[in-house]
């Protein structure tokens, strides 16, 4: 029975991870109708500015979000303005092609930058754990867990109680009507696409201390990501939050019960199957009014 | 960086893609018509050429393809940097027959396709001497095909898969000591040399599933399982396995004593930091090939927590082998710090193709092969020997962590440290 919990726990925790990571690219999704395969690309981005800010500055991995965020917005927004919106009216299917040259591109210039070596971020509590009876809470997985929890209440806040949010959920609603009482589209959609890379901020922070990494990391994260939000529904971003505490429990689960070689399939499984049976994902039925609330 | 790491990682990083690729399309569905997104397909041939010209006469041309770009262009970069420097050190010292060699390395982008025609390109439009061969399994397989056609001796620095000398090639050798069954045969043999009070009694075994780590894992159980050392956890698990917690808690609540991961990179550092994390601590710890990755490891895990860790490797700077320090003086002068495993492999490859063709007195591509097939040629890796298939016959050396930097501790006669850290000391945090 312990052990039951204590791998429940460990899954419940990455899988709050798991809707951070998740986030930006089903808001992105949601009211753009972009797949941003470079999202996972973004995350590693934000991952080497934090080591940069950690190495360099002695900036506690988990602070430095103050400092990456804002860039990844910025980041963000001129990424949109420059190659996204040139494809706002193309078929979605460009979108994924653009957003993977990019993702290419990225890691290519990451690469020159950083090099293809390995960087770890590991402040003190990188390898500690609280022991609470018998069960063990690794601290890095804890304070991911919250700052999964502070960037999805921002985000919650930013959609629901400012001007910009509503305008970006009326965008992702109705643009035509958006549009008719004054809602700029195009500067929506733009901080649309900006705020969904500036999650990655906080995302880049707690992969940067959770794992090792380096410029192709992305593949891993955007092939797992994909799976979460098609599960969630994709556009909802309470979607990719069950959908990611599930699949980080189901992970978990099946390492700890099945076999590990089959832990990381789970992700694929689910994309299969949920195109299968509920194309949609749990919560896309209401997929446009979902984005925000 | 070992072959295996570095091989395993890259095919480690086409594998997610691939996967992500699959996923995308099934999102986007049949409307989609991009078909050309793959980007280990990206990136130009290009040839480059170098000469340095010293010995007299008309110079040996060598043709060579390396991943330069694309998914092994890490490994690729560190392998060119071997054969320059060895092109360099050659046409010094007099070059190879009295003659200047000039290497023309071609770019493959780590790409099957372009491999072929590179090395096709080398021998029918270049019309180059000799060969040396390119980095990882993944490539060598086919190159070494078209080698072989054309029956020209191929020595290639990197592929120790089994499946390289399954088709009976003559012409190919691999310039390392051993394939990867046999890579943890010197820790066998340390664990075995154990008094029975201080030798562990029970074994874990977690591997990746990967063709460089997992057989070394395997071949490592087997031959422990026979000696009595009670197998107690064994597991594969896939590439990109992130979440090592889990995996952790269940070595620890089997109580083995020892550990021996099949780890590339990412999944070494994972379980020694899970292992932290639940603080638990093996008494030996053995890992193939991600302790290899001097810096980025113990960054990885913490430089104070590396004490005692063990792992194979093929090369180390410090090992008195004929050339060594040479090489490694001269990487330094002309790239600065100390070169990667991989960089010497490469050199160990022209190595052995240079002692062949100058015992041999020509390029005689026949008589160079018979020559290797019969004896064995020293290199900054030791000496090399190889089986009527081009597989090697020897073993790689025991590496250990000590004092925050690797040493080599067997074999006796080229290990860089006499003493042998046991049990592991407790974790530094």
């Amino acid at each position: 029975m312990t052990h039951l919990l204590q791998t429940v726990l460990l899954g419940l925790l990455i899988g709050g991870v798991y809707a951070l990571l998740a986030s930006g690219l089903t808001l992105i999704f949601g009211v753009m109708r972009i797949i941003n395969v470079a999202h996972g690309v973004f995350l590693v981005l934000a991952a080497l500015f934090t080591f940069e800010l950690w190495r360099r500055f002695g900036i506690d991995p988990l602070l430095a979000v103050v400092i990456t965020t804002p860039v990844m917005f910025a980041i963000g927004w001129v990424v949109y303005r420059g190659l996204i919106a040139r494809i706002r009216t193309a078929p979605v299917s460009m979108s994924v092609l653009l957003t993977f040259a990019l993702a290419i591109t990225i890691e290519g210039i990451m690469g020159m930058t950083w090099k293809n070596v390995f960087r770890s971020v590991t402040p003190g509590y990188f390898n500690e754990s609280f022991h609470v009876g018998p069960f063990f809470v690794p601290k890095p997985l804890l304070f991911g867990f919250g700052m999964a929890v502070v960037v999805l209440l921002a985000l919650y806040l930013l959609l629901t109680r400012t001007w910009a949010g509503r305008a970006i959920r009326s965008a992702s609603e109705n643009p035509e009507g958006a549009q008719l009482v004054g809602v700029d589209i195009r500067a929506v959609a733009a901080l649309t696409f900006a705020v969904g890379i500036a999650t990655t901020g906080g995302g880049g922070s707690v992969l940067s201390v959770l794992y090792a990494f380096f410029p192709a990391s992305h593949y891993v994260w955007i092939s797992r990501l994909l799976g979460i939000v098609v599960l969630g529904g994709m556009g909802s971003i309470p979607g990719a939050v069950v959908g990611a505490l599930l699949l980080g429990v189901a992970e978990a689960l099946t390492i700890g019960y099945v076999s590990p070689r089959w832990g990381v399939a789970v992700f694929y499984v689910v994309i299969l199957v949920v195109l299968l049976v509920r194309p949609r994902g749990l919560m896309g039925t209401r997929l446009r009014e979902d984005v925000a609330a | 960086m070992g072959r295996g790491s570095e091989e395993g990682r890259a095919m480690m990083r086409l594998r997610p893609k691939l996967v992500a690729l699959f996923a995308v399309l099934l999102l986007v569905g049949a409307a989609c018509g991009g078909d050309d997104e793959d980007g280990a397909e990206t990136g130009a041939t290009g040839a480059t050429t170098g000469t340095t010209g010293a010995p007299e006469g008309e110079p040996i041309k060598i043709g060579i393809s390396l991943p330069l770009t694309g998914d092994f262009s890490q490994p690729g970069g560190a392998a060119e940097q071997g054969y320059r420097i060895w092109e360099s050190l050659t046409n010094e010292a007099g070059g190879l027959l009295g003659r200047p060699v000039e290497l023309v390395i071609l770019d493959d982008a780590s790409s099957q396709d372009t491999v072929v025609a590179d090395y096709n390109r080398l021998i029918s439009e270049d019309d180059v001497d000799l060969l040396l061969g390119t980095f990882s399994s993944l490539l060598n397989i086919p190159a070494s095909a078209v080698a072989e056609r054309n029956q020209m001796v191929y020595v290639e620095p990197a592929g120790g898969s089994p499946d390289l000398f399954d088709d009976g090639y003559e012409f190919l050798f691999f310039a390392q000591q051993a394939t990867a069954p046999h890579q943890a045969d010197l820790f066998v043999e340390w664990v075995l040399s154990l008094p029975e009070d201080q030798r562990p009694t029970t074994a874990a075994y977690p591997s990746q599933d990967d063709p460089f780590a997992l057989p070394v894992i395997e071949s490592l159980r087997d031959q422990l399982t026979d000696a009595g050392i009670e197998n107690v956890y064994e597991t594969v698990y896939p590439p990109d396995t992130t979440n090592f917690d889990t995996i952790a808690a269940d070595i620890q609540n089997s109580g083995a004593e020892l550990v021996a991961q099949g780890a590339v990179f990412e999944d070494g550092v994972g379980l020694v930091r899970s292992f932290q994390r639940i603080g638990y601590n093996p008494q030996v710890l053995f890992q193939t090939s991600a302790p290899s990755n001097s810096d980025q490891y113990a960054e990885g895990i913490g430089a104070e927590n590396t004490e005692g860790v063990f792992y194979a490797v093929s090369w180390h700077q410090d090992t008195a082998t004929p050339q060594n320090a040479e090489f490694v003086a001269a990487y330094d002068a002309a790239y600065g710090g100390i070169p990667a495993e991989d960089a010497a492999d490469a050199f160990a490859a022209a190595q052995v193709l240079q002692a062949a063709v100058e015992a041999v007195g020509d390029l005689d591509q026949v008589a160079i092969k018979d020559y290797l097939h019969a004896n064995a040629v020293d290199t900054v890796l030791g000496p090399l020997s190889w089986d009527e298939t081009g597989a090697p016959q020897g073993q790689f050396l025991l590496a250990q962590w000590q004092g925050d930097q690797a040493e080599i501790v067997a074999p006796a006669e080229v290990a860089t440290s006499e003493t042998i850290v046991h049990p592991k000391p407790e974790w530094a945090s």
